[in-house]
């Protein structure tokens, strides 16, 4: 099969939304789209039977460190939105702030893809709107709210929570 | 074992206990009389936070921590990574060192279906098929022990190639080891196809129409037994596959009879391929030179695991550390499947279904739970496990 | 896990004690619980009780319920959530009741120490009676350790 024309065809479905197109490898394609097109950009995938979404990678991008004085600029949360067509991969790239890490849900186009919001809530951080399920799914019972374990701030707890509890 | 009332909530908190699931999990099933109608999964008990510590270790020891993110499939796990890796390094491994990887990975996917058809037939209440199997994978755990030095944790791979060769010795152990699990695979087929007693409990049970896969995003063994053609061996060829191509193995009807029979018939299919690449053995170097440093930049390799595709994501800032890593297992997406279209089987049928799609819980270091509408009682996965045989006696 | 040092009140005690000691040996019930392991050490567990090692031979039954169990065999680095429940699950037994570490990792954390949700060996959770290395131990050596635990039970 011809792996560029397949990737093409994943780009052209994309073209109403993206903002910019990059090939990185030669089987993958990087689409960047707006957080408010995301739904649609992945809702027009899904109608044309363009492969499946394999998996939602985050990505924590801090922002860089400045001068002493200088107003410190705001750091990024990165999804990345991975879907495979055979060896071709087509990465939807969208940018959140810190400050507003909001995203709408997929899960009504692909049901299969709460568990990986799940994962996003829990280790990034990023507040999904209108995910079906926003229970913890992989840390702790007694792990503290506001802790993302993902984000490159955290480095560890000091001492284990749960020393003094024996 | 509990009475079952209707709007109970059944919590099957953990699988510790019993021995053959060997992993915790703990699964929420709402239930309706015998009928399951939703059904929720809560992970976490054995997560360890393996993809930030891959952020503070060395590309080479994220080698040895990745490996230990699963027991059961850990080469297939290294080999996704050093690919990975070697493709932001651009350092290609030598033909030879693609075909020992390409062997090892199939030694254990037969050492894992084999585990795998033990601890279904187990579930199911037929302790003597177990035993069978997991006498047999005794031969492949030898051939694996003979080549690397290890029952489980291989360390076949290094960044840039293999670390031990197979010479003629070695190949000849191998050849006689495929030819007592083929006779024996062959004798499965015949027991899991033609008993009666086994029949009745996987023939039209747990059905997972292809439409239904493809919508809950089934992989693997799982998938292709709704028919469903993905094999990322075949679709995106890797390693040695691209030298030596698979035959997907696919089934029509869905049923957990057809999964048992896709992967015994994958056992077939590997023992077919490993016997070619042993005939047709590149000759060569084990392993290329890599940089401590890796370059910056990112890449995706996606591998077939036992289980299903295996999803790497690999994120380099140009140090000797990573800068993300990011795995997305089988074990997840099928988990995501089964808890959608548990609902409305019985749950007599649970244990079988839950272990049909083979989950893997320190993959995903996750945890499933089971729920009735507002009483609650609690059962162990052994009472369910009962349950189930007692249902079908 | 002091009946060998207990003396004896009555010729009658000193009969029953012998005879507890004998049975706890000769048919330990064993429980097994994976507090975050890689599966690795589990399925060698349980490749123990299958034909070629046949645990069962030395009259050790692995059975589901901790109430039952007079050994517990853990494996894996304890994680945050699991460590509630391996301790219940240690309360749970009757005495005497002893631990089995299996594997680098619940002897020390192995790989994992450092992760984040990881709180250390098990050792650091519970007393731990018998330690068996190897990542994974051999099933030879995961039954010369469970042997040896049995061994010190003897009244000397
Ligand atoms: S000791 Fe090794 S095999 Fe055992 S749980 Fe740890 S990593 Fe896995």
């Amino acid at each position: 099969m011809d792996l560029d024309k397949v990737l093409l065809e994943g780009e052209n479905l994309l073209q109403p939304w993206t903002v910019s197109t990059s090939r990185p490898e030669e089987n993958r394609s990087d689409v960047v789209v707006a957080r408010e097109n995301l739904h649609a950009a992945v809702e027009a995938i899904k109608d044309a039977g363009w492969g499946y979404l394999t998996a939602i990678t985050g990505l924590d991008c801090p922002a860089p460190a400045v001068a002493e004085g200088e107003p410190a600029p705001e750091g990024n949360l990165e999804l990345l939105y991975h879907f495979c067509n055979g060896l071709a991969v087509v990465t939807l790239r969208v940018s959140l702030p810190y400050g507003d890490p909001t995203l709408p849900s997929v899960c009504d186009l692909l049901p299969y893809a709460t568990l990986y919001e799940r994962e996003l809530i829990e280790l990034f951080g990023v507040r999904i709107q209108n995910t079906p399920d926003t229970s913890r799914l992989v840390l702790p019972d007694d792990w503290p709210d506001g802790i993302y374990p993902l984000r490159k701030a955290f480095t560890g707890f000091a001492a284990p929570a749960t020393e003094e509890k024996e | 074992m509990p009475t079952q009332e209707q709007n109970q909530k059944f919590i099957v908190p953990i699988g510790p206990q019993h021995p053959a699931l060997k992993e915790p999990g703990h699964f929420e099933f709402t239930v309706d009389g015998e009928i399951v109608t939703a059904a929720s999964v809560r992970l976490g008990y054995v997560h360890r936070g393996i993809e930030k510590g891959t952020e503070d270790r060395t590309w080479t020891q994220n080698v040895y921590l990745l490996e230990r993110i699963c027991g059961i499939c850990s080469h297939v796990h290294v080999t996704a990574y050093v690919v990975a890796v070697e493709q932001l390094a651009k350092v290609q491994a030598p033909p030879r060192a693609e075909a020992i990887r390409t062997i090892v990975a199939e030694l254990e996917r037969i050492h894992s279906h084999m585990l795998w058809l033990g601890v279904a037939a187990h579930e199911g209440g037929f302790d003597s098929l177990f035993m069978y199997s997991w006498r047999d994978r005794e031969t492949v755990m030898d051939i694996l022990e003979t080549i690397s030095g290890n029952r489980v944790h291989y360390s076949a791979n290094i960044l840039g190639g293999v670390k031990f060769d197979i010479d003629d010795q070695k190949r000849d152990f191998i050849l006689k080891g495929l030819e007592f699990l083929e006779e024996r695979t062959n004798h499965y087929m015949k027991i899991v196809t033609t008993d009666e007693t086994f029949l009745g409990r996987t023939r039209n049970i747990g059905t997972m129409t292809k439409e239904q896969a493809i919508e809950l995003g089934a992989v693997g063994p799982t998938a292709r037994a709704s028919g469903v053609t993905i094999d990322i061996r075949d679709s995106a060829p890797y390693s040695a596959y691209k030298t030596f191509p698979v035959n997907v193995i696919t089934d029509e009807t869905g049923d957990l009879l057809a999964r048992f029979v896709v992967r015994i018939k994958e056992l077939l299919e590997s023992y077919r391929l490993i016997r070619e690449i042993l005939d047709h053995m590149p000759e060569g170097e084990l392993a290329a030179r890599i940089p401590r440093r890796i370059p910056a930049g990112e890449t995706i390799h996606r591998v077939e695991a036992p289980r299903g595709e295996l999803f790497y994501y690999v994120k380099s800032g140009g140090g000797d550390k990573p800068e993300r890593i990011k795995v997305r297992t089988p074990s997840l997406c099928n988990w995501s499947s089964v808890i959608n279209f548990a609902v409305g089987h019985k749950l007599a049928d649970m244990p079988m279904i839950l272990a049909g799609i083979d989950p893997c819980f320190s993959c995903n270091d996750r945890l499933i739970k089971i729920r009735r509408a507002n009483q609650s009682q609690v059962w162990t996965w052994e009472d369910l496990r009962l349950h189930g045989i007692e249902y079908y006696r | 896990m002091d009946m060998a040092v207990k003396t004896p009140s009555s010729p009658m005690q000193k009969v029953m004690d012998g005879l507890r000691a004998w049975a706890r040996i000769n048919s330990p019930w064993v429980i097994h619980y994976n507090s975050g392991s890689c599966n690795g050490c589990d399925i060698e567990i349980l490749a123990t009780l299958t034909p070629r090692y046949d645990l069962e031979r030395f009259g050790v039954k692995l059975q589901g319920s901790p109430r039952h169990a007079d050994v517990l065999i853990a494996t894996g680095p304890v994680t945050r959530q699991s460590r509630e429940r391996l301790l219940r699950i240690y309360e749970q037994m009757p005495d005497p009741k002893f631990v089995v570490a299996v594997g680098s990792c619940g002897l020390s954390g192995g790989v994992f120490h450092g992760c984040y949700n990881i709180v250390g060996s098990i050792d650091e959770v519970l007393p731990v009676s018998a330690y068996i290395p190897g990542c994974p131990p051999r099933p030879e050596a995961i039954i010369q350790g469970v042997v040896a635990l049995l061994q010190s039970l003897k009244p000397q």
